[in-house]
């Protein structure tokens, strides 16, 4: 008898579809809603002022119309797609915009977003590349203004004590995330990566706390799961930018493999670390999304020798490879993305050498352009045997 | 009958002035200075345009290697492709920055055969003894490109600087945040300074500094001051030279030489405007050329504008200094931290102006204020698709430019940097033909 | 007793079929035209009429190609990266590099003992296929079959610098019209191409022996002008548009082979040979 008609997985279904339903309710209720692009922006700063963030994704389903009036088509097409929805109206509860330094087709479409969308509040939290002492600085004056600035529009000082508060509930969430992708670690996963991908993007659109139950419920019913697949199939890391839309990770397990871990966002990349409890909140959140975070977006100085150096930017997914028995790798990169796009000769090479077989797949965020893709992930899984 | 032309024999362009003619052969120099570098004992360091450092290099005797003039050579001299392909086939995405595929094809090419590429454009680009980066600024490129050049020469060190730019923003003024940006961007530069000093045994010499960087001063002074006579009609220099003239002011600033070029060139124009000396004899449309950087290999279309009367007074690209004097600059005696307020207040010059005007943004106040001190009749863009931090909201500043100020012609083109196979000269020549036609409708 | 593989391999432009014992028992190769799905049974039952063969005396039949997944009475669909593969290490033992040249595709394989280790295909542009070929050819207004001989006989090399298929085609053209003898341009053509093709494999590390395979491999032109751009001669098999149906048939063989002698179960979804209709 199968479990599956109410409970977490089926709630995260429902959020995973009406993307936005929650925080329709909560502006119905009087609550203010922030949009957010990116993982770099710190959550913990725009929930203890009060609003509810709200992370802007994407629609492969959607054919991008609207937004090629106002943005060029040479931006990252998963902002344009995120830039289009918002046209459509798909995000018209949004009080503001908050997006990070993170990536050229972010901030160079910012004023696009901020004088179309013509919202009360944005922000540009002009996070720095580099992660060496004065960087981490400058990054902290940074936050300090976007506090200071976010605290204006709500009306009321940010205070420490309710910092305290949201980066100890995100680092809770972070934590109950982690035991979920842990699921995965089995022989065979106990849960699907595309079970996983509606899960997190459904976790991204609901406050914090409900977040938690949400994922505690998924953890509780997944753990009492019946009738596991016996047929075994490759275990694949998919590593990548923002996989927002579970399309092109069931085409994968369509395909006939499991996804046991990623370095994605929404994924490890964005949970695997916490903040650190400091006397000044501040401190402790500069160093995490600034040095905690590994992203191609922020450049990780060279210490030691090359090879170490590759170790301490990618070192992170070969222990993922390891601890996870990962059969081959799939790169997953959008086309017209430059921090991910840089790095692939390299991060090839250094699968290479740990001998792990890695398929490099460029992507325009569109359902057809997924669906093309769909040999070439065959012909790796067959490579792999 | 006819056979294939050979890319030598294509026309050579025009320039209306000889202080843009002398830029190939100043241009050439860099590079065999480049190449020379090793035998003379000299450190060299591949360097990016508009990172604020020019004079901390010069000041200490490296010699730069400008990777993106570079590829622009290649890019001119329709010989990037071999090297484009070079980077897809390390599985660079094509839709990457060309200039750095183009160098990291190079690179990739160079180091792979322990010499030259064969034929490399005027002699090919050596490998370094260190890589100087920037985060933050303009783009991502300027920090991804050389890290992923270590991959093909992981012994070479590399520094990347950060250079942030305030934001414009509504819910704060610049003048708040100014002071830390300014304290992060000093801490960056030392930084800079003691890599450099590590990596070619020798310290910096402070007063040194202090004179290059007055020099470089004064060439900032000297470069808007040769630019602005531009004003005239006719008007005696038009954006095809200046994509040559950026050439000592992106390459060679805190030189003498870069000085006395934009000396010669500013009697030049004067010279030129005494005597009514314009880019075409009749002059019959003023243009600006509002953002991207140009078609390398297709700087021709300038001369193309030209023989319809149509000439370009003023551009964005690659005017990127104000007068020292215009900045309202504090008093300070570091060196460092004059490059730093330089930096700071050169890339908040527009805000001000922008505030008072309802919707404006600092780049499309900038349009604005030389539409009117140029005279402009129409505004002409080039969105090069490789390159996402000069040409991504072209449409919008021109879309909010017609909004906020008035419903002046604009056009857009588009192809690449260097990738000519982006690039369609029929097309693009049917689009200029039909925007003369628009300006000329106005007109009347 | 003889046992019976099939192959079908449904590429965009042409199907193959291939039905195999201990050698190729029967072949045919036909237009895929717009109705592929109701070709494939077509195709089989002529090929088995061929054999002379029952269908249900075939052991196992593996589908490839761009329709594999519209073949109801396939056992199994395999990628043609792996199809291409097997055939060609069966065929051509020493060869580690193989270039297929399709209709609307076309890939590079990697291959170390016989088994693949990586691959690139671009599915994506037309300029560097068979399309582009063919679009060319009726800018010329000549046939794509001539194409090969044609450029055998040019005295001077044109050379196309638009790869975009569209901006090549207006090129020749505009050269036609200028005088240009078509013989040459063919021959630009074909190092446009070849260029193209050149930058898709280079992404693989090129090894000795390189193979081309797929209609492309019949163009003689082509070949010769992609050989020195590889650095390495080229072999080609007898009939290069055969080598994923005769690998998918391999396949279906070594996995009935495998399953036997691991005492494996082995999945055979097969549907019955009939037209697959609108309810199927």
């Amino acid at each position: 008898m199968s479990k599956e008609a109410t409970g977490g997985l089926a709630t995260a279904e429902k959020y995973y579809q009406d993307y936005g339903a929650r925080v329709r309710e909560l502006k119905r209720q009087g609550k203010k809603i922030i949009g957010y692009l990116c993982a770099y922006v710190p959550l913990e700063i725009i929930t203890a002022a009060g609003f509810m963030p709200f992370r802007i994704k994407g629609n492969v389903n959607e054919p991008i119309t609207k937004a090629d009036t106002q943005m060029e088509t040479i931006v990252c097409p998963l902002v344009r797609s995120c830039f289009d929805l918002s046209l459509k109206g798909d995000y018209d509860f949004l009080n503001g915009l908050v997006i990070p330094h993170a990536c050229d087709s972010i901030c160079r479409t910012y004023d696009i977003w901020k004088y179309t969308l013509g919202l009360p509040y944005s922000h540009i939290i002009n996070m720095p590349h580099g992660t060496d002492d004065s960087s981490l600085k400058f990054f902290k004056e940074l936050l300090n203004t976007f506090r200071k600035s976010l605290g204006k529009f709500a009306g009321e000082e940010i205070s420490d004590d309710s910092l305290a508060q949201t980066v100890k509930a995100y680092n809770d969430n972070r934590a109950k995330v982690r035991e979920l992708l842990e699921l995965r670690r089995l022989e065979p996963p106990q849960i699907s990566g595309t079970e996983i991908t509606k899960a997190l993007v459904a976790a991204m659109s609901i406050p914090v706390e409900e977040s938690i139950s949400l994922l505690n419920s998924i953890i509780g019913e997944v753990k009492q799961k019946t009738g596991v697949p016996t047929k075994k199939s490759a275990r694949i890391m998919v590593v990548g930018a923002q996989v927002d839309d579970a399309a092109f990770i069931k085409l994968i397990e369509d395909t006939g493999a499991w996804i046991v871990v990623d370095d994605l966002c929404p994924g490890t990349r964005e949970y695997w670390s916490d903040v650190d409890v400091t006397d000044d909140p501040i401190d402790g959140l500069a160093e995490r999304y600034l040095r905690k975070i590994k992203c191609g977006r922020t450049y990780r100085e060279q210490k030691g020798t090359y090879a170490e150096y590759l170790e301490d930017r990618f070192g992170h997914i070969g222990q993922f490879v390891k601890d996870f028995r990962v059969d081959g790798v799939i790169l997953y990169i959008y086309k017209y993305c430059d921090p991910f796009g840089f790095e692939v000769p390299t991060l090839k090479s250094y699968l290479q050498s740990l001998e792990t077989p890695a398929l490099y797949l460029e992507d325009q965020y569109s359902m057809p352009t997924i669906a093309r893709l769909r040999t070439r992930i065959q012909a790796f899984l067959e490579m792999l045997g | 009958m006819t056979e294939e032309k050979k890319p030598e024999e294509r026309k050579k362009r025009r320039t209306a002035t000889e202080a843009a003619a002398k830029v190939a052969s100043i241009s050439r120099a860099m590079i065999s200075d480049a190449l020379r570098a090793r035998e003379e004992g000299k450190k060299t360091a591949y360097t990016f345009i508009y990172c604020c450092y020019d004079e901390i290099v010069r000041t200490m005797d490296i010699v730069p290697i400008w990777t993106e003039n570079f590829a622009g050579i290649c890019g001119a001299k329709r010989d990037a492709q071999r090297f484009l392909e070079r980077a897809e086939a390390q599985n660079l995405s094509r839709s990457l920055c060309t200039y750095a595929l183009c160098g990291l094809g190079f690179d990739a090419w160079r180091e792979e055969i322990g010499q030259m590429p064969p034929d490399a454009p005027w002699g090919g680009q050596p490998k370094p003894d260190m890589m100087l980066s920037s985060g933050q600024i303009i783009c991502d490129p300027r920090s991804k490109w050389y890290q992923a050049a270590q991959h093909y020469m992981p012994d070479v060190p590399v520094y990347n600087i950060g250079l942030p730019i305030i934001p414009y923003e509504a819910d704060y003024d610049y003048q708040e945040v100014a002071g830390y940006y300014v304290r992060y961007i000093v801490e960056q530069l030392r930084g800079l300074v003691e890599f450099l000093e590590k990596h070619t045994g020798r310290k910096m010499d402070w007063d040194r500094l202090s004179e290059v960087v007055y020099l470089g001063d004064r060439t900032w002074n000297m470069v808007i001051e040769a630019y602005e006579l531009r004003r005239a009609i006719p008007c005696p220099m038009g954006t095809g030279d200046a994509m040559n003239t950026m050439v000592p002011l992106t390459f060679m600033m805190g030189t003498q030489q870069a000085y006395d070029f934009f000396k010669d060139l500013y009697d030049e124009l004067q010279r030129k405007i005494a005597n009514k000396e314009g880019v075409v004899l009749d002059e019959k449309y003023r243009l600006l050329w509002g953002g991207g950087l140009p078609a390398w290999f297709a700087l021709t279309d300038f001369n193309y504008f030209e023989s319809k009367g149509a000439v370009f007074p003023a551009e964005t690209t690659y005017r990127l200094v104000e007068p020292i004097y215009r900045l309202d600059l504090p008093k300070v005696s570091d060196p460092i931290e004059h490059l730093a307020w330089r930096w700071v207040k050169w890339s908040t010059y527009w805000y001000d102006k922008a505030r008072k005007r309802p919707g404006a943004s600092p780049e499309v106040e900038r349009l604005i204020n030389y539409i009117e001190e140029y005279n402009i009749d129409g505004v002409v863009m080039h969105e090069a698709f490789s390159c996402r931090s000069w040409h991504v909201g072209l449409i919008w500043q021109l879309n909010q430019l017609k909004k906020i100020y008035r419903d002046i012609p604009t056009l857009i083109l588009e192809s690449d940097i260097i990738d000519i196979n982006s690039y369609n000269e029929v097309d693009t020549r049917a689009r200029i033909d039909a925007f003369i036609d628009t300006l000329e409708s106005v007109k009347r | 007793m003889a046992e019976y593989f099939a192959g079908i391999d449904i590429g965009s432009t042409m199907t193959k079929v291939v039905i195999v014992n201990e050698a190729v028992v029967a072949s045919v190769i036909v237009a895929t035209g717009p109705e592929h799905r109701k070709l494939a049974n077509r195709v089989m039952e002529e090929a088995l009429a061929i054999a002379g063969l029952d269908f249900d005396k075939i052991t196992y039949v593996v589908a490839t190609g761009y329709g594999r997944i519209n073949v109801p009475f396939a056992d199994r669909q395999l990628t043609e990266i792996s199809c291409h593969a097997r055939g060609v290490s069966s065929l051509l033992p020493t060869v580690r590099t193989v270039i297929d040249i399709g209709g609307q595709d076309c890939k590079g394989i990697k291959l170390h003992n016989g088994q693949v280790v990586d691959f690139v295909m671009n599915d994506k542009c037309a300029a560097g296929t068979g399309r582009f070929l063919e679009v060319i050819a009726e800018g010329l207004g000549i046939r794509l079959e001539e194409m090969g001989e044609l450029s055998l006989i040019a005295k001077n090399e044109v050379s196309i610098s638009s790869t975009c298929t569209v901006f090549a085609e207006q090129e020749v053209v505009t050269k036609l019209a200028e005088g240009v003898p078509v013989a040459n341009l063919v021959t630009g053509v074909h190092k446009a191409i070849a260029a193209r093709i050149y930058g898709m494999v280079s992404r693989l590390k090129i090894e000795p022996d390189v193979a081309i395979t797929g209609g492309g491999a019949r163009n003689i032109g082509l070949v010769r002008a992609l050989e020195p751009r590889l650095g390495y001669p080229t072999m080609i098999p007898d009939e290069p548009l055969l080598t994923g149906a005769i690998g998918a048939a391999l396949l279906g063989k070594d996995a009935v082979r495998n399953a036997s002698e691991n005492n494996l179960p082995l999945a055979r979804i097969r549907h019955p040979l009939q037209e697959l209709t609108f309810f199927t």
